[in-house]
């Protein structure tokens, strides 16, 4: 009785599992997103989660926060408690402990730290609901004090650095545990969006708790922080538990087969040797950088589609802004047409003949409100204004010929843009640049939220597109898709392009596989 | 296999012909039903005949029929430039003291300077579309508030014409040319109400005839959107301050014609009415969006169904109240309409 007693209180004894994982399964229609999948988190651990876009990561992380119910049959346990993971609500998921902290937390830059710890939790009160600001800031310096967070309880948060933010977010959901360190603490992404001293920053904060015996559990797609930071690590593929392995007894190509699923060469480098084809290229760059891109160079032809395949945060959205005119460029060189190019805005960027299909839609392409015909007309309203007026006629009848040519299913082009699908609204955005010809368009994301059908109608429109001269760079996540559309494709990695994929290589593997190694930091 | 395919295809066609069909009916409802876009004006043809056979021997005459046309005409004006702003996406509460303003000044530059007509009209215009240059930069490229801009700039503009009017009217030295203008009538119609039909014509061919009224409504929906086709989204929202301040300026001369001078109260009874009414045409005509018919239309509408009421004697309180319900049963019908419409 007594030395099993001393053993299980005793930290840093016996590993105890705060968390086990039975046999999860999670079924959508028509995709198996999660297939008996099983894991276990030990008491002070860093328990990293890997896997490509797909893999069924995000799938268990719901489950987990119980947003997300899984088939019938699977189980979850915390500490002693049994759940069926089919009826693991959000509930149970706070009442055991499970805390999630997202890639862009949610705080309040311009509220206090102070104010942010009891946000949601509630503040020290005084009788007649008076908020007791002694207390409240008393209490904000402990929490501060044991997160190791840089930072006065009187500080709004939006001017601490990015690191320590985040790190405000996750004592916000860990500073109620009874035990110092109980729960079990999920970070999804948390570095994605934070520059590189500040990702040193947090991951040095995440050791230390772990040390102090918190359990965390560490999605990310930057294996080498995988590395650092991880004791475990868990690989994901097509809805399935690969392996779970000791992070000390695997290296980064390791991993990559593991996420991969077969053996693989570290990637060559980017071959610069080869002599541009001279009289071909459309765009060039050279060195460009700006924001969170380090250096780009690339060449795109005329009439070709270029992919650039890259990880959340990696910097690809970023050349496409930089190239519209919609991003800084801090240095490095340009030319189209063989003429500087360096646009500073995007009716420079679209007077030099480039066009640019946002990643997000509803928020930067779409005009909700107006119909199908000025939403298609609105890169362009200027030439149907002949004679001191708008030609209505002819922009009606321009717009119909777009509707028919892109295929965009509207009963005529007065219909008001959001009541058609999220394909067809696509569409509409895509035939706004794509009817005049452009030189290059410039494509984030472009079949995001697009059904099936409709994501081959959008295809097929490029490539018919690039038939007639034009230049494509399309940007997405989603690395079959590249390997489907384009003729070549970049691989960005943390604001660099590392390597290039051509047929007969390319496929989404290739792809993955570089996309997931660390460039070594050239000068 | 052939078979396979040829049904694939039916399958699909049919499909398709569904979604076209579904397409069909909602863009009909999005557009709005007959009823809906006409509601206002019937109501406006009903309470007019209701008046009209309870009233007829004050209410159905020419006289007051004249009345309410030459009283309403500088609101409707007023009422057509506050819809630039507002479908830009941004509110302008500047509108009465601009319009008070430019009386001021207008009267003023005749009274106290002996200025020609032309002059003292462009003064009056030009100062309107001053104070909307100052609104725009301020909202637009120094990122404040429009709400809080506009209030503060008003609140400005009354303490000034306050300091220069020492609260008296302006009312000598205002040519008969001008005030004839304001009182006269022309073929049996007030000739104020041509002023006002030529604003009105100006703006409808602004907004649905030329770039920049699509850009206005771009804008509106969507600005980063709007950024990203190239607008300057920026320079859009100060023109149409600047544009609605030169048509208040234009309605600011009109109201010298009309008063034979300048009342240094005259901004505060216009605000109000003014955003009433251009919400209020945001309900009719082309529901869910600002547009000119539908703010003449409701000008009118609430101005006659007001003249009834004070004609059946009812107590001066009613018009205040029937003025903000109005007000508030616009916005939230034009509010839940654009929803509607933006789906």
């Amino acid at each position: 009785m007594g030395p099993d007693a001393v053993a299980t209180s005793e930290p840093g004894g016996a590993r105890d599992v705060v968390l086990r994982v039975v046999r999860v399964s999670k079924t959508f229609p028509g995709t198996v997103a999660l297939k008996d999948v099983s894991l276990e988190l030990q008491r002070g651990e860093v328990h990293a989660l890997v896997g490509t876009n797909g893999s069924g990561k995000s799938t268990l992380i719901k489950v987990l926060a119980g947003v997300c119910a899984a088939d019938p049959g699977g189980e979850i346990e915390i500490g002693r408690r049994r759940f069926s993971a089919s009826r693991f609500g959000p509930a149970d998921a706070r009442e055991g402990g499970l805390h999630f902290v997202h890639q862009a937390p949610a705080i309040f830059p311009m509220l206090s730290v102070a104010e942010n710890l009891a946000i949601g939790r509630g503040f020290e009160m005084r009788p007649g609901g008076r908020i007791a600001w002694a207390e409240q800031r008393e209490r904000a310096k402990r929490v501060i004090a044991r997160f190791h967070i840089r930072a006065e309880p009187d500080i709004p948060v939006g001017f601490l650095r990015p690191a320590d933010r985040t790190l405000v977010a996750i004592a916000r959901a860990l500073q109620d545990q009874e035990g110092e360190h109980e729960g079990v603490l999920v970070l999804d992404e948390p570095t994605a969006s934070l520059p590189g001293p500040e990702v040193e920053r947090l991951l040095e904060a995440l050791r230390r708790y772990a040390a102090a015996g918190q359990t965390i559990v560490y999605v990310t797609h930057r294996l080498e922080e995988v590395l650092r930071v991880s004791d475990r690590v868990t690989a994901l593929r097509d809805g399935r538990v690969v392996d779970t392995v000791a992070t000390r007894s695997i290296d980064e190509l390791g991993l990559v087969s593991l996420i991969v699923g077969r053996a693989v060469d570290a990637p060559a480098p980017v071959s610069r040797s080869g002599a541009p084809s001279v009289g071909a290229a459309l765009l060039v760059a050279r060195n460009v950088a700006g924001g969170p891109v380090a250096s780009a160079s690339f060449e795109v032809a005329r009439g070709e589609i270029l992919g650039i395949a890259g990880l959340l945060g990696c910097g690809a959205s970023e050349v496409l802004r930089m190239l519209f005119g919609d991003a800084p460029i801090s240095s490095g060189e340009l030319t189209l047409d063989a003429k500087p190019y360096r646009p500073q805005s995007a009716r420079a960027a679209m007077d030099a003949g480039l066009a640019y299909v946002p990643a997000d839609r509803a928020a930067d392409a779409a005009f909700h409100g107006m119909s199908v015909r000025a939403n298609l007309s609105a890169a362009g309203v200027r030439r149907y204004f002949r004679g001191m007026r708008l030609r209505h006629a002819v922009e009606k009848g321009e717009a119909g010929a777009a509707i028919r040519r892109f295929l965009i299913r509207a009963a005529s082009d007065e219909q008001v843009l959001s009541t058609l699908s999220g394909g067809n609204q696509q569409k509409v955005v895509l035939a706004r640049w794509l009817r005049d010809t452009p030189k290059l368009i410039l494509l984030d994301e472009p079949t995001q939220g697009v059904d099936v059908h409709a994501r081959a109608e959008i295809h097929d429109a490029l490539r018919k597109a690039a038939a007639e001269g034009t230049a494509s760079v399309v940007v997405t996540s989603d690395f079959r898709e590249l390997a489907h559309l384009c003729d070549r494709v970049l691989v960005m990695v943390q604001g660099r392009i590392v390597g290039e994929v051509r047929p007969p290589a390319l496929d989404a593997h290739r792809l993955t596989e570089l996309a997931h190694f660390t460039p070594e930091t050239a000068p | 296999m052939t078979q396979t395919t040829t049904e694939s295809l039916e399958r699909g066609s049919a499909a398709d012909a569904a979604t076209a069909k579904e397409a069909t009916r909602r863009s009909r409802a999005m557009r709005g039903p007959f009823l809906q876009r006409y509601a206002l004006v019937l109501l406006f043809a009903a309470v007019g005949l209701f008046f009209a056979v309870r009233l007829p021997d004050s209410f159905a005459t020419v006289l007051n029929f004249r009345n309410i046309v030459g009283n309403q005409s500088v609101l409707a004006i007023v009422s057509i430039a506050a819809i630039l702003p507002l479908i830009a996406g941004q509110f302008d509460l500047s509108i009465g003291s601009v319009l008070g303003l430019t009386t001021i000044a207008t009267a003023s530059a005749l009274s106290r300077f002996s200025a020609p007509i032309w002059v003292a009209a462009l003064v009056g215009i030009g100062l309107g579309a001053a104070v909307g240059a100052f609104n725009g930069f301020v909202i637009a490229k120094l990122g404040v508030n429009a709400l809080i801009t506009t209030l503060g700039v008003a609140t400005v503009i009354t303490g000034l014409i306050s300091l220069y009017t020492n609260g008296l009217s302006i009312l000598t030295g205002i040519p008969e040319s001008l005030t004839n203008l304001g009182s006269g009538t022309w073929l049996g119609l007030p000739r104020t109400l041509y002023a006002l039909a030529a604003v009105a014509v100006f703006a409808w061919y602004l907004l649905e005839h030329t770039p920049f009224g699509r850009y206005l409504h771009a804008v509106g929906s969507n600005p980063n959107a709007a950024r990203l086709v190239g607008l300057d989204v920026d320079r859009i929202v100060i023109r149409s301050f600047v544009v609605s301040g030169a048509l208040i300026g234009f309605g600011g001369v009109l109201e010298v014609a009309r008063q034979g001078g300048g009342n240094p109260q005259t901004g505060n009874f216009f605000l109000m009415p003014a955003l009433s009414a251009a919400f209020l045409g945001a309900t009719s005509i082309h529901p869910g969006r600002f547009n000119v018919p539908g703010t003449i239309v409701s000008v009118f509408f609430l101005a006659t169904t007001v003249s009834g009421l004070a004609l059946s004697g009812v107590d001066n309180w009613v018009e205040s109240v029937f003025n903000g319900a109005a007000l508030a049963i616009a916005v939230g019908l034009s509010t839940y309409l654009g929803r509607r419409h933006a789906g």
